[in-house]
C-alpha cells in the first residue's frame, strides 16, 4: 500500500494499531467462510469512534475501500477483504459504555461479545434475547451488520428487534445516531435498514440494546421420531394449536451422531430429532408443555425426554449447537448451507434434500431451526476426492434453489456477504436489486464501504471459489468453528 | 374520524386517481413524477391531517381499490395484504383460523394497511408484538420511476438483501406508494382481562412502572394513563387522574394465575385495583385508544425513558392527557390552551431532558406555524434528504409534509 496512506493511518492509530505484515494481517484474510480469501492491503485498529471518523475520512479522500469486521465468526465472507483496501478491525472498541437495569437498556461499543451482554446483566436476572449458536465469541458489531437471530428468534426475533439505537460512521466519515435509547425517532426506519445491510452502508460504533427479564419458567423436551414428516408434522402441529415456542429446532440421523461423537449430549438414536423449548409465566408454560408433549406423541415420536433440570437443558442445548462443529467428526470436511423455507413446506423440500443426497452420493446432515423455516444442511465431502470440493457447491447451491422454489430465502442468518452475491438475482428482479443499490449510494456514493457484497458483481481478482477449508486460526487450534 | 378538516386539503382543487392493479399504481406514479405533479398517496384518510400543512396538492392516490389479503399462509403465520385493505377487514378474514395482525393503532377500524406501515403507527399491543416496522417481513413497493419493486420476503426468518420494509415504515408516503405488505401473524389468544390500577400520585405510577418491567409478569399490554379517568373507571370527582392499565391474554388458567400474582405484587403501590374482563374489559379498551381523540386541543407522540415517567408527568401541564405504553416509553399527549399556549407546551417538552421525540400528530394550522411538526433532525438530516432525492428526484410526493 502507498506509504504516505499508511503513515496517515499510523498517525490515528498510533504504529501498533496498524499491521501490514503477512503474518500479522493472517488471520483477517477471511471470516468464518474460509474458502474465500483475500489478504489485504493493511489492517487498522481504532480504538474509539473518532479514530474510525478519521480512518474512514482518509479511505474516503484517498479513494481506499474499507472492510469493517468484528470478531470475524461471520459465514457468508462479509469481512472478506477488498484487494488493495484496508480491514478496519473493531476489536479494541470493546467496552460496555451503560448498564441501565430500570429502563432494561445496555450501551456498548461493537467489539464487545454478544454473550457478555447477558453475563453483565445476569445478575439482574436479565438477558440479551439474540442468541447466534457463535455468541461465545462473536462480537455485537458483527451481529447488528447480519441481523443475526439464533435459536430462540421464534419467538423473540433477531436483532433488529433488540437494538434501540446505534451510533455510526458513515462511509464519508461523518457520525450519525439512529434511534437512540428513548423511542421513537420520527421518519423512516433508517436504523432497521442499518441493520442488516452487512457493513456496506456504516459502520456502527455504539450499539444500545435493549434487555429482557428471564421468564419464569423454561421447559425443555427432546422428542425422537422415525420420520421426518413425524418431527415436521409435530411443528406444525404445535404452531397450528396457537403456540409459539421460545425454540422449535430439528435434527436428522447424521447430525445426531455427529453431536453424540463430538459432545454427547446422549441424544437417542433416531431418524429425527425435535428440540422444544417453551418459556413465559409458569402457568401458561404447564399447560402449554402438556400440549407438546401430546402432540409429540400424537405424530409417532418414540421417545419424549424432559429436561428435568437446567443442567439437563444445557446438556440438549449443547448437542444442538455443537452440531456444526461435530460434523469434522463425521466427515473430513463440510459446507454450512443456510436457506429458509416457509414452515409448511418443510417435510416436502428435506425429502427433495434426501433424495439429492442418493443422487449426489455426498451425505447431508440437517440442523435447523424448524419453528421458521431456517434449514442448515451440512453437506459432507473430502476435498482429497478430486472434483468433491466442486460437487459440494453444487449441491449446496441446488439446495438454495429448492429454497426459492418453495418461495423462501437464500439466507436466514447468516447474510449474503460475498458468498451469495451471485444468487441475489435468483430472489429478486433486476429493478429491486437497482432500488437496493441506489439506496446504498445515498449512503455510499463512492462505492468504499465493504464492495463486493450482497450485491452481484463479477467474481473479485484474488477470490477463489470452493467450498470450507480450515480457519488458519482453526488449523493452529486457536479457534473453534461453532 | 380523527380529522377536523382543518389542514385536510382543498379536495375541488384536487384529482383522484385509484389505481386498479400495483401495475397500475407503478405506471400511474411514473406519469405523475414525469408530469411533476404534486401526488398524495393515500388510503382511508384517517391520518390526512398528519404532518406539516399540505402544499399544493394535485392527484390523489387512492389506494383503496387495493383492498385483497392476497395470501394467508396459517400455517406459517403470515399473511400478504394489500395496502387499500382496512386492518378491521383483514383482521375479520384472519380471525377466520384463529389469527391476527396484532396492530391497535388509533382509528384501527377505518385505518388501511398502506397508511398504518407508512406511519409505523401502533397503540397498546405494541407492547407484546411491536410496531408495525417489527411484524413487516415484505414489501411491495411503486416508485416514482414506475418500477414494481418488493423487498424482504414472505418467510420470517430472512436477512437477503436491504430491508426496505422498514425503510418504508415511517416514510408517511415521501419515498414511494406501498402496494402491499407481508406480515407475521400471532395467534389470537384464548383468554384476556385486564388489570386497572389507580396510582395516588406519579411516583406511585412510577413505582408501578418498575415493578411490571422488573417482574417475570408477561402482560399482553401494559398502559400508563394521566388524565381524566376512561371507561371502567372510578367516576366519582376527585378520583386520582394517574393510572396503569396491565392486561394479560393467553390460555384461561394462565390468565387467572397473572392476574393474581400481579395484583398481590401491585396492590400495594396503587390507591385501588380493579379486574375488568367481559363485555366492559373489551369497551374499556375500545374507549381507551379513541377518548382521547374525541376531545379537543393538540396532540403529540411523544417518548421517554419508561422508568423516568414521574419526571414526565411532572413536566406536563395540569390539563395534559397522557396515554402511553409504560415499558416501552411512548405514546400521546392532548395539550389543551390555545395555540400559543400548545406550542410553548410543545417546545418545553422538546427541551426537557426527560422528552425525547416530540411530534406533533393533530394540531391546527396555526400551531403549525409557530412550531414545526416533526422536531430536529439531528445528525440525521443530511441522509433523509439524500434519500428523498433517491426515490423522488422530482419531489413530487406528500406536498411537502414531512418528515422527508
Amino acid at each position: 500500500m502507498d506509504r504516505a496512506f499508511l503513515n496517515s493511518l499510523r498517525r490515528i492509530v498510533g504504529d501498533a494499531g496498524v499491521l501490514e505484515d503477512r503474518l500479522d494481517v493472517i488471520t483477517y484474510e477471511c471470516d468464518g467462510l474460509a474458502h474465500l480469501r483475500q489478504t489485504p492491503g493493511a489492517v487498522v485498529l481504532p480504538a474509539s469512534a473518532a479514530d474510525v471518523q478519521a480512518i474512514v475520512k482518509l479511505c474516503a479522500r484517498a479513494q481506499v475501500p474499507f472492510v469493517a469486521r468484528g470478531h470475524g465468526t461471520g459465514l457468508s465472507g462479509g469481512a472478506l477483504p477488498v484487494a488493495g483496501g484496508i480491514v478496519i478491525a473493531m476489536s479494541r472498541l470493546n467496552r460496555v459504555l451503560q448498564i441501565d437495569i430500570p429502563n432494561q437498556r445496555v450501551t456498548v461499543e461493537p467489539g464487545v461479545t454478544n454473550l457478555e451482554i447477558t453475563r453483565q446483566v445476569a445478575p439482574y436476572g436479565c438477558y440479551y434475547a439474540p442468541d447466534p449458536s457463535s455468541q461465545q465469541v462473536c462480537s455485537i458489531g458483527g451481529n447488528v451488520a447480519e441481523n443475526s437471530g439464533g435459536a430462540h428468534c421464534l419467538k423473540y426475533g433477531f436483532t433488529v428487534h433488540h437494538v434501540l439505537g446505534v451510533e455510526a460512521v458513515m462511509p464519508d466519515g461523518e457520525l450519525i445516531h439512529l434511534g437512540g435509547p428513548v423511542a421513537d425517532t420520527p421518519g423512516p426506519d433508517l436504523l432497521g435498514l442499518v441493520i442488516g445491510s452487512e457493513g456496506t452502508l456504516a459502520i456502527v460504533t455504539s450499539i444500545t440494546v435493549r434487555i429482557l427479564r428471564r421468564p419464569e419458567a423454561v421447559q425443555t423436551l427432546l422428542a425422537a421420531f422415525d420420520t421426518i414428516e413425524g418431527g415436521g408434522g409435530a411443528v406444525s402441529d404445535i404452531i397450528g394449536a396457537g403456540i409459539i415456542p421460545a425454540a422449535v429446532e430439528m435434527m436428522d440421523s447424521l447430525a445426531i451422531r455427529a453431536a453424540e461423537a463430538a459432545v454427547h449430549p446422549n441424544f437417542p438414536d433416531a431418524d429425527t430429532i425435535l428440540i422444544v423449548e417453551l418459556d413465559g409465566p409458569q402457568a401458561e408454560v404447564a399447560a402449554l408443555f402438556d400440549v407438546v408433549v401430546d402432540i409429540c406423541r400424537r405424530r409417532g415420536a418414540t421417545t419424549v425426554e424432559v429436561a428435568t433440570s437446567d443442567e439437563h437443558r444445557a446438556r440438549i442445548w449443547r448437542g444442538r449447537k455443537a452440531a456444526f462443529a461435530a460434523m469434522g467428526r463425521v466427515s473430513p470436511n463440510y459446507y454450512v448451507q443456510d436457506g429458509v423455507v416457509p414452515r409448511t413446506r418443510l417435510p416436502e423440500v428435506l425429502n427433495r434434500i434426501r433424495d439429492l443426497e442418493k443422487r449426489s452420493g455426498l451425505r447431508i446432515g440437517n440442523v435447523f431451526h424448524a419453528g421458521d423455516g431456517n434449514l442448515h444442511p451440512l453437506i459432507c465431502y473430502d476435498e482429497r476426492i478430486p472434483g468433491q470440493s466442486e460437487q459440494a457447491v453444487e449441491v449446496a447451491s441446488e439446495i438454495l434453489r429448492y429454497c426459492i422454489d418453495a418461495g423462501g430465502s437464500l439466507t436466514g442468518e447468516h447474510g449474503i456477504g460475498a458468498d451469495k452475491a451471485e444468487y441475489m438475482p435468483s430472489m429478486f428482479a433486476a429493478e429491486d436489486l437497482a432500488l437496493m443499490q441506489r439506496v446504498r449510494a445515498v449512503f455510499d456514493p463512492r462505492g468504499l464501504c465493504n464492495p463486493g457484497k450482497v450485491f452481484p458483481t463479477p467474481r473479485l481478482c484474488g477470490e477463489v471459489p470452493g467450498p470450507y477449508r480450515r480457519h488458519p486460526a482453526e488449523a493452529a487450534g486457536l479457534a473453534d468453528r461453532m | 374520524m380523527s380529522n377536523d378538516g382543518l389542514t385536510a386539503p382543498d379536495p375541488a382543487a384536487t384529482d383522484v386517481v385509484q389505481p386498479s392493479s400495483a401495475r397500475d399504481a407503478a405506471a400511474t406514479l411514473k406519469r405523475l413524477s414525469e408530469e411533476g405533479l404534486s401526488t398524495v398517496v393515500r388510503g382511508s384518510g384517517t391520518k390526512m391531517d398528519w404532518g406539516r400543512p399540505a402544499s399544493k396538492i394535485d392527484v390523489m392516490l387512492d389506494m383503496r381499490r387495493l383492498n385483497r389479503v392476497l395470501e394467508h399462509q396459517h400455517g406459517d403465520l403470515t399473511a400478504t395484504i394489500e395496502a387499500g385493505a382496512t386492518l378491521r377487514d383483514v383482521n375479520d378474514v384472519l380471525s377466520r383460523l384463529g389469527q391476527g395482525l396484532p396492530l391497535d393503532p388509533p382509528f384501527a377500524d377505518e385505518a388501511t394497511i398502506g397508511g398504518i406501515l407508512a406511519t409505523n403507527d401502533s397503540g397498546p399491543l405494541r407492547h407484546r408484538y411491536g410496531a408495525p416496522r417489527d411484524l413487516v417481513i415484505g414489501v411491495q413497493l411503486a416508485t416514482t420511476d414506475g418500477e414494481l419493486t418488493k423487498a424482504g420476503g414472505k418467510v420470517v426468518k430472512n436477512v437477503a438483501g436491504y430491508d426496505l420494509s422498514r425503510l418504508i415504515a415511517g416514510s408517511f408516503g415521501s419515498l414511494a406508494a406501498i402496494v402491499s405488505a407481508t406480515f407475521k401473524l400471532s395467534p389470537i389468544p384464548d383468554a384476556s382481562k385486564t388489570i386497572r390500577l389507580a396510582a395516588r400520585d406519579a411516583a406511585a405510577l412510577a413505582q408501578i412502572v418498575r415493578a411490571v418491567m422488573s417482574s417475570q409478569l408477561d402482560p399482553m399490554a401494559f398502559e400508563v394513563g394521566a388524565g381524566p379517568p376512561g371507561a371502567g373507571a372510578p367516576s366519582s370527582p376527585g378520583a386520582p387522574r394517574l393510572h396503569a392499565l396491565v392486561r394479560f391474554a393467553s390460555l384461561a388458567a394462565a390468565v387467572d394465575a397473572q392476574v393474581a400474582g400481579a395484583t398481590a405484587a401491585l396492590q400495594p403501590l396503587a390507591e385501588s385495583v380493579q379486574v375488568i374482563e367481559g363485555y366492559a374489559e373489551r369497551t374499556l379498551w375500545r374507549t381507551h385508544a379513541s377518548q382521547l381523540w374525541e376531545k379537543p386541543g393538540a396532540i403529540v407522540r411523544a417518548s421517554w425513558l419508561p422508568a423516568s415517567i414521574a419526571n414526565v408527568l411532572d413536566e406536563l401541564p395540569g390539563d395534559a392527557e397522557l396515554v402511553g405504553r409504560g415499558a416501552v416509553g411512548a405514546g400521546l399527549v392532548r395539550i389543551g390552551g390555545d395555540e400559543t399556549e400548545q406550542a410553548r407546551v410543545i417546545g418545553a417538552l422538546r427541551h426537557s431532558p426527560h422528552f425525547g421525540n416530540v411530534v406533533i400528530r393533530r394540531g391546527s394550522p396555526k400551531l403549525k406555524t409557530l412550531v414545526d411538526v416533526w422536531g430536529p433532525q439531528g445528525d440525521r438530516g443530511r441522509l433523509l434528504a439524500a434519500m428523498k432525492r433517491a426515490f423522488d428526484p422530482n419531489g413530487v410526493l406528500n406536498a411537502g409534509r414531512g418528515p422527508l
